[in-house]
């Protein structure tokens, strides 16, 4: 596994283990979501969920067992699923036309930008969450509201 | 005669109003721009060349942040449905284990082989 520095993958056989999880540990819905949706929504899940995460991963700093934490991560897994529902039940065609737009520009965010920016309006306007990347130099505008950036599709 | 030096010969000296200038000057036509222009052209366009260089490393460095930070909001995510994978895994692992060696007398089920209280993951996959 990823702790012997590989994934658990083999060529000859699948790597699948169809027993369920015990009956101790409640059910929660695995979230489903592919790379580029998960991609566009980051921002909006690490703001929404940012009290679980951190909550989760200060449990995980404790052991790395994958037992010790399941309660705090099905926390997690609960709130991003309810933030993509909404962002979904209010925002669908701007998220959709953006994880689209991820999904055929190689997930590049600076070709994304005439995209991102319907979506980061109709979320703050619907939910108050807001894209920050953190460490952007004081006084600076952040990246993703540069008007005119040198990197989009291409370098100008 | 008049001019004559007393001693019989006569001096030799420049045509009255003396010889005309010589030109040693190259008469060629000048062409192109003073070399003042072509450096401070050079000079210029290296400039705002550089300059354009720095501001493209800048953002640059900003886009890298964004997509580390992107990934750093999903960390959470991506390990709580790992970690339920791993766990439900590692427990039928110790079902069949615990099945198989049922009849071995002193055998402990799910034991590490580390004598440690760390979490040690199971180096072995049983397909």
């Amino acid at each position: 596994m990823a702790e012997q520095g590989r994934d658990a993958i083999f060529l000859d056989k699948p790597y699948i283990d169809p027993n369920p999880l015990p009956s101790s540990v409640p059910h929660v819905d695995e979230l489903g979501v592919t790379s580029a949706p998960l991609k566009s929504a980051s921002f909006f899940i690490g703001d929404y969920c940012k009290e679980v995460n951190e909550d989760f991963m200060l449990c995980k700093s404790e052991t790395r067992d994958p037992a010790h934490c399941l309660a705090e991560g099905r926390k997690v897994t609960r709130c991003a699923a309810d933030l993509i529902g909404k962002v979904r039940a209010s925002c669908l065609k701007e998220f959709d036309a953006h994880w689209q737009c991820l999904e055929n520009n190689n997930q590049y965010f600076r070709a994304c930008r005439k995209e991102e920016r319907p979506l980061n309006e109709c979320v703050f306007t619907n939910f108050k969450l807001r894209k920050t990347i953190p460490g952007t130099p004081a006084g600076k505008e952040q990246i993703h509201e540069k008007k005119s950036p040198i990197f989009t599709t291409q370098q100008k | 005669m008049s001019n004559m030096a007393p001693h019989g010969f006569k001096q030799d000296m420049p045509p009255p109003g003396g010889y005309a200038a010589i030109r040693f000057q190259r008469n060629l036509p000048t062409r192109g721009f003073s070399g003042v222009v072509v450096f401070g052209t050079v000079l210029t366009v290296c400039g705002l060349g550089f300059y354009r260089l720095g501001q493209g490393n800048n953002e640059k460095r900003e886009l890298k942040r964004e997509v580390a930070w992107s990934r750093i909001h999903l960390v959470p995510l991506l390990l709580a449905e790992r970690d339920r994978d791993e766990y439900r895994r590692s427990e039928a692992a110790l079902a069949r284990e615990k099945e198989i060696m049922k009849d071995v007398h002193g055998w402990e089920a799910g034991k590490s082989v580390y004598s440690t209280k760390r979490y040690t993951p199971s180096n072995v996959v049983v397909l």
